[in-house]
């Protein structure tokens, strides 16, 4: 499957020129740096070190658009550079890492709107609980590591 | 100039030392990326604000006191890693055009915030009390914006040049 996407039309495009990978990184690294941000606004938030002013849901409404379309874009970018050396990528260590951190950071959002974070009307203003401390912890946590993995991507 | 400087600080003890450490780039690269995306979301939220297409949520003034400190500290970890970075290959930064570029847009970037700066801090209305004001500061905004993605792709195309 990885050697079929690697033959599609797109991806040979970009393995073989010389501007598109560039172009696709510095686009995938812009709208990935928003998505890291936003989040760590989130999650700072939810750790009680930052934007105690405003509430917690009132802070996720007006940054969470804003992840997920950079997230969209990412994805978008991060896929075409996939696409130019894709059996490479899917044997790489760092990148699988990097996709299995980034379904952890999935699943620990997940259970923070279904679960931890379903009583939020009760603390949003204040101090958020310890769980709601230890979802924002995780969340850092896993983000910075796919920072890291992703930069190591480029060193194997 | 930049050449013999060039030579002679790859030449260092220190650079050698950075340059044989194999997982000093890849960390100190790390550590800039996570700086840059503080800053670029930093600078998004006030420029956005400013260029006055998101009505919705708190004002320049709010944003402004809660995202410019970001951006210094974010700035402040961006010079130490990209001056770590530069000691450790400096022809790849020192003798290269797209760096030069990118210092440059940066210089530009840190003129215009500081005047944001200023600004909203002596008024904080600033930049809506008149539509020429409000027009400055969408110009300002558009400029800045359009600045912080040019550096981060002149960042990125370093590795091309």
């Amino acid at each position: 499957m990885m050697v079929w996407l690697e033959s599609r039309p797109f991806a040979i495009a970009i393995a073989e020129s010389s501007w598109l990978f560039p172009i696709f990184e510095s686009l995938h690294v812009l709208a990935f740096a928003i998505v890291v941000g936003t989040v760590a606004i989130m999650d700072l938030r939810l750790l009680n070190v930052a934007n105690r002013d405003r509430s917690v849901s009132e802070l996720i409404s007006s940054t969470l658009p804003w992840t997920w379309s950079a997230f969209a874009v990412t994805v978008v970018a991060g896929f075409l550079l996939f696409s130019s050396k894709a059996a490479f990528y899917f044997d790489n260590g760092p990148f699988r890492l990097k996709m299995v951190v980034l379904a952890l950071a999935g699943v620990n959002m997940l259970v923070f709107h279904f679960v931890t974070g379903r009583d939020m009307v009760r603390w949003e203003r204040g101090a958020p609980p310890l769980r709601a401390r230890i979802a924002g912890a995780l969340s850092l946590t896993f983000w910075v590591t796919i920072v890291a993995a992703g930069r190591w991507i480029g060193f194997t | 100039m930049l050449e013999s400087f060039s030579n002679w600080l790859a030449a260092t003890a220190l650079s050698q030392l950075f340059a044989s450490t194999s997982w000093f780039v890849p960390t100190v690269q790390t550590v800039h990326i996570l700086a840059i995306a503080a800053i670029v979301t930093a600078i998004a939220m006030i420029n956005i604000r400013l260029l006055g297409v998101v009505r919705r949520g708190p004002d320049l003034p709010h944003i402004a006191r809660s995202f410019l400190p970001w951006v210094w500290i974010a700035l402040a970890v961006l010079f130490v890693t990209g001056v770590l970075l530069t000691i450790t290959e400096p022809a790849r930064e020192l003798q290269n055009g797209t760096f030069w570029l990118k210092m440059l847009l940066i210089v530009a970037l840190v003129l215009l915030t500081l005047l944001v700066q200023r600004s909203v801090r002596r008024d904080p209305g600033y930049f809506s009390s008149t539509s020429g004001r409000r027009r400055l500061g969408a110009a300002i905004g558009a400029a800045n914006l359009l600045l912080c993605a040019g550096i981060v792709a002149a960042g990125r195309l370093i590795a091309y040049t």
